[in-house]
């Protein structure tokens, strides 16, 4: 159980950043901590149990999460560009006002 | 004690990095939540797992000053000495459950790799010199665009 505790208060950071940041870069980071908390916890898990293949499993994981943030990041330019700000209240109401045009 | 602090200091920048209003500074703490990661896998014996999350973090660190330089708008107001401190005391706080319930009890060093072998016999300075590389020049390119942006004043 060692270091569980550890990445459980880190992935809970995540969670509620994600959840009450209104930014999009805070969000990014908030999965970037996310992340951060479940290879932590597979490294240590791995280290206390004394299995040395945990480090190599830990490379598979770090590949997919770079994919995954290159893709949060390709998403989160094009939102930027279309909508001209990078704040999630701001692009919802452009959205709206958008939608209301288009009805009208 | 090197882990009860090491923990302190992960969470504590892991507050920061969420809260705080400029983007650059976010940036800057999430640097140190890898730093301290890092430190924490080399405290474990697993120094491979260090060097990659090292390399891993610097990439993904100048990627997002490079983007939050171009895409973050400008902050309204500035973080103020109170918030910050606040941010370091509930990081603290969190870190209470940590320190007493997981990570003093543990005992786990398996690896035979001493940190000074992985680094410099078997090539991991290579990783850590290349990734050192694309920080500082994506660093540079962050500090261009910021200073264009602040140059119509």
């Amino acid at each position: 159980m060692d270091f569980v505790i550890l990445s459980l208060v880190m992935m809970a950071i995540g969670i509620y950043g994600l959840l009450t940041n209104r930014q999009l870069l805070k969000v990014f980071i908030s999965i970037e901590l996310i992340a951060t908390a479940a290879t932590l916890n597979f490294v240590m898990l791995a280290s206390s149990t004394g299995q040395g293949l945990g480090q190599a499993f830990l490379i598979l994981a770090f590949s997919t999460d770079t994919a995954v943030s290159a893709v949060i990041l390709a998403l989160l330019v094009i939102v930027s560009k279309k909508y001209g700000t990078s704040n999630i209240n701001e692009i919802l109401k452009t959205q709206e006002k958008r939608e209301n045009e288009a009805e009208q | 004690m090197i882990l009860e602090i090491l923990s302190i200091g992960l969470i504590v920048s892991a507050c920061l990095a969420l809260f705080l209003d400029e983007v650059v500074y976010s940036v800057a703490a999430l640097a140190g939540t890898f730093l301290f990661t890092a430190l924490l896998y080399v405290e474990n014996g697993a120094v491979y797992a260090a060097i990659f999350q090292f390399a891993v973090g610097v990439g993904t660190l100048a990627i997002l000053f490079l983007s939050g330089e171009m895409l973050s708008d400008k902050p309204t107001k500035k973080t103020s000495p109170k918030k910050t401190v606040a941010l370091i005391g509930a990081g603290v706080v969190l870190s209470l459950p940590v320190i007493f319930l997981s990570v003093s009890g543990s005992t786990g060093v398996y690896s035979d790799t001493s940190f000074g072998n992985a680094l410099w016999n078997l090539s991991g300075v290579d990783v850590i010199l290349q990734a050192l590389v694309i920080l500082t020049v994506a660093l540079g390119i962050a500090i261009i665009l910021y200073e264009r942006r602040n140059g119509g004043k």
